[in-house]
């Protein structure tokens, strides 16, 4: 300190007089106790010296500043030394304060505030004002901040609830209460299940996928989040011939919305597409579900006995079975999406041939295409589980629920199988009539649809020269007065399932041949034959009906004439005959019926047996076998006018 | 104008339960009273978001006690988060009435559901008829072609 030192001195401690009375009594001041005396002790501290020395500071300061004006003075430096000093004065009145606090004997009697300096009033204004607008603008931020989040709330839930009602249109969806809030699930689910399937009489179970949970993705836009093989797709096809895990084929790999891979995750331009996805995605999901109830069933009616089909192998997704015809058919279930490809091509245990090459050989073999029967399996599916609680009108078009509904008495299964067997063997019927009709130039081949799947129907159609000989000259009429000129024989072959069965008239039978007037020559008679005899059965009946015609030509004319099996005779004179043999032969490159000319001479008293000479003529076309015959009539008639 | 449907069906059903007791009356009555629950929050949540905004419009004056400018700080700060929570508490009760007319607007969603099942019969319907026609004309096309072919001098044998 270099101010000079103030020393107070204090009164000695000895009574002194105060004061004396009037009657002399004398006033001795009362003892000081040790809490009063250290009272006033305090009391005495004076501390003008403290303020004198910061008052002296400021002034240095004040000095020291304006000295050092320049660049690099701080703005803040000012505030700081006030809050400096503001703090030392709170500090020493907190010690006085604790101090008195400390001592029980002392109080504070008062506190007198002091006297407000004019600008202090304005300062203590200003910053209660500042203050407060410091809190609204805080306030104001705040309000700010919550209204674009309640905003972004609102979009997302239009978002959402724009694409439920979306889907609602098309999907039944489901709300489940759910009791802790969650924030990527608010408890709906898309139902896509069948309730008039499950019941305990069609046997069907629920599939897992049947409830699909809706949850939001990070945009808060509605997503569905499926594994990408957690749905199926039905898989048929021809055992060796068709591969039962075909990488090759592009399926339509639908990605979920909500990205499950993220590379491929792609970001919807629009909620549109969103949605359309969604629908995509839910879709798929329906058909591997249909694809699982019809492998369930298919499952189920394999341990039955059926006709059309024996196991031959059963594992998990797959089924393998003989159909008859040297066929094998598989139906399997695969899982469909993206990470199936891979799998499929690494467990491929199966030949497997380029769909390609596989349906050119399926093609060649008479095997029908693979996905039209895929399709028609799952048709007839489709109205057996769905056909029975809907009335299905019975209209032309309808072709296919008619024959399904005659054929219930077989399962599905059996059915199909039956089905698939009937094609092939109704493609080896064809081919055998194919190659008869193409080598024979008057025969035509005419194919009838018959729109069920296990009957197939063609005719071959022979249409003869029209006869020179005028109706109206000894005609032949039947008993019943119809005329029997025929320009078109028809020979119908018929296959149901693997029969094959023919109708046509002028069979080559040994009945109709003890009776050979014209109204049994011209009658239809049906028969059975095999797949190996059917073209000589069709030549057979072609040449009967051949010689049926040439035969009804020569009675027209008058002539004696006969027929015996396919020959046709005609009487030139009394024992000697001359016959109009066909010879069938399928292997025959030049065409299947040539025809021989048979000359006998009748045996006499004399000579035994029958002399016989045969010249070919070949192939000859009807209207070269017409004018033969004409010739022959002609000799016929000749002989007879000689011998007359 | 979902709380207008709601009041116009609740009126209806008002009327409807004094003919006759039942499921329809019950349902009529849970439906007033969940009307008027709903409309009661809304009143709850907008009279907090106004009271509390006059509140906070009202301590605007600056005082002369920076103990109770403090004070209303404090309390401003508490009458904003009350505004913003009535608010939510807002937009959820408009979650709700979607929800609810989502599910619950059985009127339209039977109507919507017969006509797509009107239209996908209808789809059915012309599907099977141009199978058919494909059909014939694939049958008329095949009888055609074969007319033709054996009719032609050009015939292949087939491979067998």
């Amino acid at each position: 300190m270099d101010s000079d030192m103030e020393i107070s001195l204090d009164r000695l401690p000895i009574k002194r007089l105060e004061s004396i009375e009037e009657n002399g009594a004398e006033r001795f001041p009362s003892d000081v106790g040790y809490d009063d005396k250290r009272v006033s002790l305090i009391r005495r501290i004076d501390f003008a010296w403290a303020l004198e020395e910061e008052d002296e500071l400021k002034n240095n300061k004040k000095k020291k500043k304006t000295s050092k004006e320049g660049p690099e003075q701080w703005q803040w430096k000012g505030m700081v030394e006030n809050l400096q000093s503001a703090h030392q004065e709170l500090s020493v009145i907190i010690d006085l304060i604790n101090t008195v606090e400390a001592n029980d004997a002392v109080t504070v009697a008062g506190m007198t505030r002091p006297k407000p300096i004019p600008n202090e009033i304005l300062s203590d204004l200003a910053v209660s004002t500042a203050t407060k607008l410091q809190s609204y603008r805080h306030l104001g931020k705040f309000f700010k901040q919550s209204a674009k989040s309640l905003e972004q709330k609102v979009n997302r839930e239009a978002r959402f609830y724009g694409a439920l009602i979306r889907l609602q249109r098309n999907w039944k969806v489901k709300r489940q209460r759910v009791l802790a809030s969650n924030a990527s699930n608010e408890g709906f689910t898309i139902d896509l299940s069948d309730s008039s399937l499950y019941d305990p009489a069609s046997g069907f179970r629920p599939s897992t996928l049947s409830t699909i949970r809706v949850e939001h993705d990070s945009a808060g836009m509605l997503a569905i989040n499926l594994p990408q093989d957690s749905w199926y797709s039905l898989r048929f096809g021809f055992v060796g011939l068709n591969s039962i895990d075909n990488p090759n084929e592009s399926d339509e790999h639908i990605n979920s919305t909500t990205g499950q891979d993220p590379i491929s995750e792609k970001q919807s331009v629009s909620d549109d597409e969103s949605v359309k996805e969604t629908h995509s995605l839910l879709r798929e999901v329906h058909k591997s579900i249909f694809a699982e109830q019809l492998f369930d069933m298919l499952n189920r009616e394999a341990f039955s006995e059926g006709v059309g089909f024996s196991i031959s192998g059963i594992r998990e997704n797959f089924m393998e079975m003989n159909i008859g015809q040297g066929a094998s058919l598989f139906v399997s279930l695969y899982p469909s999406g993206k990470n199936a490809s891979i799998k499929k091509s690494e467990s491929a245990n199966m030949l497997i041939e380029s769909s390609a090459e596989g349906d050119c050989r399926v093609n060649k073999l008479g095997f029908p295409s693979r996905a039209s029967y895929e399709i028609y399996l799952q048709q007839i599916f489709h109205e057996h589980a769905f056909g029975k609680a809907k009335d299905q009108p019975k209209s032309k078009s309808n072709r296919a629920s008619n024959q399904t509904a005659k054929d219930n008495n077989s399962g599905l299964l059996d059915h199909f199988c039956l089905s698939l067997a009937h094609r092939i063997f109704s493609a080896r019927v064809l081919v055998q009539l194919e190659s008869v009709v193409c080598k024979v130039p008057y025969l035509h081949l005419i194919s009838h649809p018959t729109w069920n799947s296990r009957t197939s129907s063609w005719t071959v159609l022979m249409t003869v020269p029209p006869s020179i000989i005028p109706q109206g000259r000894s005609e032949s009429q039947s008993l019943d007065g119809k005329r029997n000129i025929k320009t078109q024989f028809r020979t119908r072959v018929v296959v149901k399932d693997d029969c094959i069965s023919i109708e046509a008239e002028c069979t080559p039978n040994v009945v109709g041949l003890l009776k050979s007037t014209s109204c049994n020559l011209f009658s239809m008679n049906k028969y059975e034959c095999d797949l190996a005899d059917l073209p000589v059965i069709i030549l057979q009946q072609v040449a009967s009906q051949i010689v049926c015609w040439l035969l009804e030509e020569a009675r027209t004319v008058g002539t004696k004439a006969s027929r015996d099996f396919l020959s046709l005779s005609l009487e030139i004179v009394e024992g000697e005959r001359v016959s109009l043999v066909g010879q069938v032969n399928p292997e025959d490159v030049k065409g299947c019926i040539s025809w021989w000319l048979v000359m006998e001479n009748g045996c006499t008293e004399e000579r035994k047996g029958v002399s016989e000479s045969r010249k070919s003529l070949g192939h000859l076309s009807l209207d070269v076998l017409y004018s033969v015959l004409m010739d022959l009539i002609n000799l016929c008639g000749s002989g007879r006018n000689a011998l007359d | 104008m979902m709380m207008k449907n709601k009041a116009g069906g609740a009126g209806g059903g008002m009327s409807g339960s004094g003919e006759g007791a039942g499921p329809t009356a019950a349902a009529a009555a849970a439906a007033l009273q969940k009307q008027k629950a709903l409309l009661q929050r809304v009143e709850t949540d907008i009279t907090s978001v106004v009271d509390n905004f006059t509140q906070i419009v009202n301590v605007a004056r600056v005082s002369d006690l920076p103990v109770k400018n403090s004070q209303e700080a404090y309390m401003m700060e508490m009458r904003a988060s009350k505004m913003v929570q009535a608010a939510d508490s807002i937009l959820k009760l408009v979650s709700e009435l979607k929800q609810t007319a989502i599910f619950s607007g059985f009127a339209s969603l039977n109507d919507h559901v017969e006509q797509r099942i009107a239209e996908f019969d209808q789809e059915a319907e012309k599907t099977n008829r141009l199978l058919a026609r494909i059909g014939d004309d694939a049958s008329a096309s095949l009888k055609e072609l074969e007319a033709h072919y054996y009719s032609s001098s050009q015939r292949l044998t087939p491979d067998v």
